[in-house]
């Protein structure tokens, strides 16, 4: 067990799980069993579920806030299992739904936590807490003397966002963090979300119970069933088109190839032929093929002109989606 | 001032009145004025002397001051640890003690105390810290119990010990609550240590005691009007405390 050379993870895992398994003292069932599981470095992954699966439990295990009762747990390549929680804690950024802000704290202090406990100066310190709320899209000399009471439930989330980023960590746990709000304000902090993590290129574990959150947010998606079985740790894509078994079906739901529409891009369709004269639409490569799609319905044509990134212009026709569509078997994203 | 006030955006108390001092130094104003006029004969002269009033009331004071202050060191900390989660089953036990302590009357307490070891200012304030110590020792523990879990939740999460989460997290935003348990039990003391003169550790109860015995209104009248004037004082001081040290942003 000391030795760790066995088992050490490969360079481009950041976080290994290893037959992590967690009972509560007076418990007669595991509330999470032997799970194992490598996380990619800068891999967005969702743990998706119902309430109860052992989700939160196993992200609360990476930094230790529940103590494993066997396994264990490799991050950055450094097995992390018995190290001071503390200090491991200080290296991993925690945003979770109820979001936690220290009330009688400004949002500078706020921000400024870890890098406080990290023993910086207060200059580094100063221009750290400016440069993250400027990356969350909150304006620091509005926002900097604040108190948490005086933000909306959106703006603290971003706050908690930009705490969890403050000591620049390689890993992120996130614990349901758009859980308690609005669904429209929801919708943006997701999207603001996927572009930040284009910048930051964190390695993230995110908790939800809701797999359109799931979908739409992670590089891959872990489906938790009951007793903390992991019933299919893949991509959205092969999670729709290949689903493991009923339970992920059922848990998906319905509409599975629909919704796969708006994973696939344009760019992922083969063929096409020579763009032709009449009323076709216009699309780039990005779009999706759902919204690709719903611009043919809207002008009622069949074909559609794909352009606009530089490498010469295709048509593709309603067949050559839904072919596409249909075909489509888990190709990451 | 209400420039500031519209400034700072949070609620806060408003600024407490000025009519608690304002009463006290009424009724104070009042009595002397009462005895300067008065005929007193020998007995009440002697014990409404200038010099004997101000010794009785500093007497009090001190006796309220030790025994508050023996409370906070002793209670505050035991609120502290019956809330961490190891001592947990500690709770029970000591928060009946410290109910028996207030349900048992502070004259039976100082008798007992004077016939088993001494008469004095200690045995006072030994007397005075059992009477006050539960809401101190109880407003703690809700204060601390109060603290949202998931504040602390995220305290921990970001790496801070066990101890700096007690100190930056819990104690701060569990102050309102502990201070108004101090200042119950200031004004429990203010009262209480009227009783003090009967094991012979002085304060204003003196004066009440003195002018039952020899039967001199005036002499009562001006321990009870002090002593009122004293808790009213007491309770204002305290408010303002309160006042500045609850944290900004709650």
């Amino acid at each position: 067990m000391t030795d760790p050379t066995p088992s050490t993870p490969p360079p481009d895992v950041m976080i290994r799980l290893e037959g992590l398994a967690k009972r509560y003292p007076g418990q007669s069932a595991d509330a999470v069993s032997a799970l194992s599981m490598d996380i990619r470095r800068g891999e967005f992954v969702v743990f998706v579920g119902p309430s109860g699966c052992g989700k939160t439990t196993t992200l609360r295990m990476i930094n230790r806030l529940v103590e494993p009762s066997a396994g264990r747990i490799w991050i950055d390549g450094e097995d992390v299992t018995d190290v001071d929680p503390d200090r491991l804690r200080r290296r991993i950024g925690y945003v979770i739904q109820q979001i936690g802000l220290i009330p009688h704290m400004t949002v500078a202090q706020n921000v400024g936590l870890v890098p406080r406990l990290l023993g910086w100066d207060k200059a580094r310190i100063r221009d750290r807490v400016d440069e993250l709320l400027d990356l969350v899209g909150l304006d620091p000399a509005v926002f900097r003397d604040r108190y948490p009471k005086q933000l909306s439930g959106g703006q603290q989330q971003r706050v908690g966002v930009a705490r969890a980023l403050a000591g620049d960590p390689p890993v992120m746990l996130m614990d349901e963090p758009f859980g308690a709000i609005d669904p429209i304000t929801r919708d943006r902090l997701q999207d603001e979300f996927l572009k930040l993590q284009e910048r930051i290129r964190k390695t993230i574990v995110f908790v939800t119970h809701d797999i359109d959150e799931a979908l739409k947010l992670g590089d891959r998606i872990a489906i938790f069933g009951e007793g903390s079985r992991l019933a299919q740790f893949a991509t959205p894509l092969e999670i729709l088109s290949a689903p493991a078994d009923d339970y992920v079906r059922s848990f998906v739901g319905s509409g599975a190839a629909i919704r796969r529409l708006g994973l696939l891009r344009v760019a992922d369709i083969p063929g096409g032929g020579t763009p032709p004269s009449d009323g076709a639409v216009r699309v780039t490569e990005d779009h999706t093929v759902y919204a690709a799609l719903e611009k043919m319905l809207e002008s009622g044509t069949d074909r559609m002109v794909v352009g606009g990134n530089g490498r010469g212009e295709r048509s593709l026709t309603l067949r050559d989606l839904l072919l596409a569509a249909a075909r489509a078997k888990g190709e990451p994203r | 001032m209400s420039a500031a006030d519209t400034v700072t955006v949070e609620a806060g108390a408003p600024v407490r009145g000025w009519a608690l001092p304002a009463i006290a130094v009424t009724l104070v104003a009042g009595m002397f004025g009462y005895l300067h006029t008065a005929h007193l004969d020998s007995i009440e002269a002697r014990l409404l002397a200038t010099d004997e009033i101000l010794a009785r009331t500093v007497e009090h004071v001190r006796l309220v001051a030790a025994s508050t202050a023996a409370v906070i060191v002793i209670a505050v900390p035991l609120g502290v640890l019956l809330t961490r989660r190891r001592a947990r089953l500690l709770a029970a036990p000591v928060l009946a003690l410290a109910n028996a302590g207030q349900a048992i009357p502070s004259i039976g307490v100082l008798v007992l105390l004077a016939i088993l070891f001494d008469v004095g200012f200690a045995m006072a304030v030994i007397a005075l810290v059992a009477y006050a110590a539960l809401p101190v020792l109880r407003n703690t523990m809700i204060g601390l119990r109060q603290v949202d879990r998931s504040v602390i939740d995220a305290g921990r999460g970001m790496g801070m010990s066990p101890l700096q989460v007690l100190l930056k997290i819990e104690l701060p935003l569990a102050v309102p609550v502990m201070i108004a348990g101090i200042r119950i039990a200031l004004i429990l003391n203010v009262g209480v240590a009227t009783l003090a003169t009967y094991t012979n550790a002085g304060g204003l109860g003196s004066l009440i005691e003195s002018g039952i015995v020899f039967n001199r209104m005036p002499v009562l009248m001006t321990g009870s009007v002090l002593t009122v004037a004293l808790a009213l004082l007491v309770d204002w001081l305290a408010g303002l405390t309160e006042q500045v040290l609850r944290p900004r942003g709650l």
